[in-house]
């Protein structure tokens, strides 16, 4: 008898540890503050006090590039000390220390709503009250990215470096081997496609691959937010992002539509468009470079030749055109972060001007595996050692200065649709076809808070 | 824990069972306010006393040494300082007059757990509830919307429908395979441990670790590509066609289970394993000489012998499938019909910060979890009464 109590005994304990771990998941969610008691109270300190902490979702590479920037660009010259801190959880993190009142300095921020979330609020310091005039902020970056942070008429979010979406890579060797033109327009992408079929130069003429974990439907996302900044326009974007246009209207059905085209065109996608969400969007560029070839094209940003297979050359083995025009209109697709304060020091409006500034944002084109961009509008193309991403800064600026780059539309959504229905929608867009169309835009809109709902956020993030 | 102060130590009745230890001249009765306050500062001193050496220690600390340095003298001062604290409170109760220390000494050394315990699992547990009457951002009362939700929405329906599953299966399997195992593993002469070994290695693979193994026995690339996955490449190579396993709906469930019972079975097995040999021989050996064969007498002698076992490996699969999340999160997030209760709450709270969602759900996981617990602790009991 005693014998069994004690394994009874072992196993209560380990029932209580399983218990524990519910209790690590609550602690981690609710620790902090009830609702209103939020930390990061704006306080006025006047004295240097040396040190800057800055958060931030980027790790790895990406992570040590920022802190490479902020000791050669700002550390060297300052009398103070920023130190950048990446995490993979940093969005799960920055919530729940600033419930806690104990918030880092800056946030860098990977998606801009998140934010204006932060600014509604009240925990954040408005560039404004720091001594930015949003004149010069606006020469620096285009109005756009400016106004991606405002809140009831102030700014919240200084811009960050990019990433530049609106690239189609291609096989180079086959391509030049077929003779095949850069498309202009996505009318001569799609002969081209057609085309590339009829001769046969490889078995489809596009890769596509969605599958992210968690993510998966995003690069159907963009593909889709690319589509429609074309063949909507920027005005119509805007409104798409806010809420005001649904999905479930001529516009944005309409891109769906003309999505479809690659998507559900026979022998147009690589193992078909039911397994688009089953590749990995990491493995899907792979195909492109089977000898022969599988296939000729892949649409994703500027970081996915880190993902192709090793020993490939930029320019021989691979380049990239950006995105064609749809009806005449261009645009450049792009994502990013912003820079959020929680506290108002001086040196740290010191940090963010020279931190933003063309020396400083020079030096990540001189970071080993960086794809970053500089949103800073004087940065110049020789600054980037990796003359893709020269070449993706020209774009960009060129369409930051033309006022017709635009965020990540996902990202602005709120994070119920951009972070959840929108990709799910895609998903059972590129499985189940073209015929369930009505039913995914019709659940997409769905998910968007209702009004009323999430009171504040009114129209400040849309820009033009 | 008030309560619990006012009525015992003070009450007429007292509970006090060390009567030697009484002096019988000390003030006995006068003294009940004196205990019962002394009883709340000891419970409070020892973590309020540890919190501000630590608060004061850290802002002292904190970017004037590097952060290692601080981390180790928060270490220091938490382990010896509540020795010394401790030491100190009860060096303090000692000079107390009469029976007064010995009356609060119980409170000063189970007072701060209690207080401890209070601050990071009920005020939490408390709070989320407040969280779950209110909006995404904590601003607006919403009165049921949430729970609305988490019986409504299409996603958090099938959540439930899914861990509904998953309680049911998990446990089932994994106990029968590990009971299976541990019988079998009984009756071997020499490899018993190797085997048992070879059975409860797949617990020390965190459920994390366990998804990644597993995605590459799913991994699923388009005909024609190398199958990185053992199940498709053994497929291909019988000459079928790549399947993407967890996209098949309803299955696609089962296969996220046999990950968690991979992961159980030897739990399961190591507990009833020694439940078994904890059978006494010569009920056995009575069994046997009335006759009984080896499956009569596994049915009806060792089973219901170690039934309070499998209740209690039983109940703490179910608790533990309850909140399944790892899993579920590394292999499909919740994609395609798999979303169980943990993943959308972690999915409302965080992806869609949505705190007053995101709470409800914690909410309803919670009380889900009360009656198993109910089960346990009274199964609990009844061994400690069987002693």
């Amino acid at each position: 008898m005693k014998f069994r109590s004690r394994i009874a005994l072992a196993a209560v304990f380990a029932m209580m540890l399983a218990g524990c771990s519910v209790e690590v998941y609550e602690e981690g969610a609710f620790a902090g503050g009830g609702p209103g008691a939020s930390g990061g109270e704006a306080v006025q300190q006047d004295d240097n006090t040396g040190t800057i902490s800055i958060a931030g979702a980027a790790t790895g590479t990406d992570g040590e590039a920022i802190q490479n920037v902020i000791d050669e660009g700002v550390n060297a010259n300052a009398d103070y000390t920023a130190t950048y801190t990446g995490s993979d959880s940093f969005e799960q993190n920055i919530v729940i220390q600033i419930r806690g009142g104990t918030p880092p300095d800056l946030g860098f921020y990977p998606q801009p709503g998140a934010v204006v979330e932060q600014a509604e609020q009240g925990n954040l310091v408005a560039l404004e009250d720091m001594g930015f005039e949003i004149a010069d902020l606006e020469a620096r970056f285009g109005k756009y990215l400016i106004s991606l942070g405002e809140f009831d008429g102030k700014h919240y979010g200084m811009p960050d470096t990019v990433n530049f979406k609106s690239a189609v890579w291609y096989n180079k060797p086959a391509f030049d081997e077929a003779g095949y033109e850069i498309p202009e327009t996505w009318d001569d992408m799609m002969a081209l496609s057609q085309q590339i079929i009829d001769d046969g130069t490889a078995e489809s003429p596009w890769c596509i691959g969605t599958g992210s974990e968690g993510a998966t439907g995003w690069p159907a996302t963009d593909w889709t937010e690319d589509i429609v900044l074309r063949q909507a326009g920027t005005d119509a974007y805007d409104n798409w992002v806010t809420g005001d246009l649904k999905f479930d209207s001529p516009e944005i059905k309409g891109a769906l539509e003309t999505f479809g085209e690659v998507l559900f065109t026979d022998g147009f996608v690589y193992g078909g468009h039911e397994n688009i969400s089953s590749t990995d969007f990491r493995d899907a560029p792979d195909p492109m470079f089977d000898d022969p070839p599988k296939c000729l094209l892949h649409r994703q940003a500027t970081f996915i030749p880190a993902f192709f297979p090793e020993g490939l050359v930029p320019f021989e083995d691979y380049d990239f055109f950006k995105f064609p025009t749809i009806d005449g209109n261009d645009g450049v697709l792009m994502a990013g972060g912003l820079i959020a304060a929680f506290s108002n020091r001086p040196e740290i409006a010191d940090f963010l001007e020279t931190y933003t500034g063309e020396e400083a944002q020079c030096l990540y084109g001189k970071q080993e595996g960086s794809t970053s961009i500089s949103a800073n509008v004087n940065v110049g193309q020789d600054c980037y050692d990796n003359e893709l991403i020269g070449q993706a800064s020209v774009s960009l600026i060129e369409a930051l200065q033309n006022e017709v780059a635009r965020f990540d539309a996902s990202d602005l959504m709120p994070p119920a649709v951009g972070s959840g229905e929108f990709w799910n929608g895609m998903n059972n867009y590129t499985n189940d076809g073209p015929d369930n169309l009505d039913s995914v835009v019709q659940d997409i809109d769905a998910a968007f808070p209702a009004p009323g709902e999430e009171p504040a956020p009114t129209e400040s993030g849309s820009g033009s | 824990m008030s309560h619990v102060m006012t009525t015992d130590p003070a009450g007429p009745t007292s509970t006090d069972d060390h009567d030697d230890a009484w002096q019988p001249t000390g003030p006995t009765r006068g003294s009940g306010l004196v205990v019962f306050i002394l009883s709340g500062v000891a419970a409070v001193a020892v973590p309020a006393l540890l919190y501000l050496s630590l608060n004061s220690s850290f802002n002292f600390m904190q970017n004037r040494f590097p952060a290692v340095v601080t981390g180790l003298v928060a270490i220091l001062i938490a382990v010896v300082g509540v020795f010394l604290l401790y030491t100190l409170v009860d060096y303090a109760l000692k000079a107390l007059p009469g029976t007064i220390g010995d009356r609060v000494r119980p409170f000063a050394w189970c007072g701060p757990a209690l207080v401890i315990l209070s601050i990071y699992l009920v005020y939490p547990a408390v709070n989320t509830v407040q969280l779950s009457f209110l909006d995404a951002n904590s601003q607006n009362y919403v009165g049921w919307a949430n729970y609305q939700y988490v019986f409504s929405d299409d996603a958090m329906l099938r959540s439930l429908r899914n861990t509904l599953l998953w309680i049911f299966i998990v446990p089932v399997a994994a106990v029968a395979i590990g009971l299976g195992f541990a019988v079998l593993a009984d009756k071997l002469r020499r490899l018993e441990s190797a085997a048992k070994s070879m059975i409860f290695l797949p617990m020390a693979i965190s459920f994390i670790g366990a998804g990644i193994v597993w995605r590459f026995v799913y991994a699923f690339r388009i005909e024609g590509g190398g199958q990185i996955g053992i199940l498709n490449a053994i497929k291909v190579g019988l000459g079928g066609a790549p399947v993407d396993w967890l996209r098949i709906g309803g299955w696609n469930n089962i296969l996220l289970m046999v990950i968690m019972v991979w992961l159980q079975t030897g739990f399961a097995m190591v507990i009833l394993s020694s439940a078994i040999k904890g059978v006494p021989e010569d009920i056995l050996e009575a069994a046997r000489i009335d006759g009984a064969n080896e499956v009569q007498l596994f049915w009806r002698v060792v089973v219901p012998n170690i039934m309070s076992s499998i209740v209690v490996v039983f109940t703490t699969m179910v608790i533990g499938v309850l909140k399944v999340f790892d899993i579920v999160w590394v292999m499909t997030g919740g994609r395609d019909g798999t979303e169980v209760i943990a993943e959308r709450m972690i999915r409302n709270m965080f992806t869609f910060r949505d705190f007053g969602r995101g709470a409800a759900v914690a909410v309803f996981m919670f009380l889900a979890v009360i009656p198993i617990m109910i089960i346990n602790v009274r199964r609990f009991r009844e061994e400690e009464g069987l002693r």
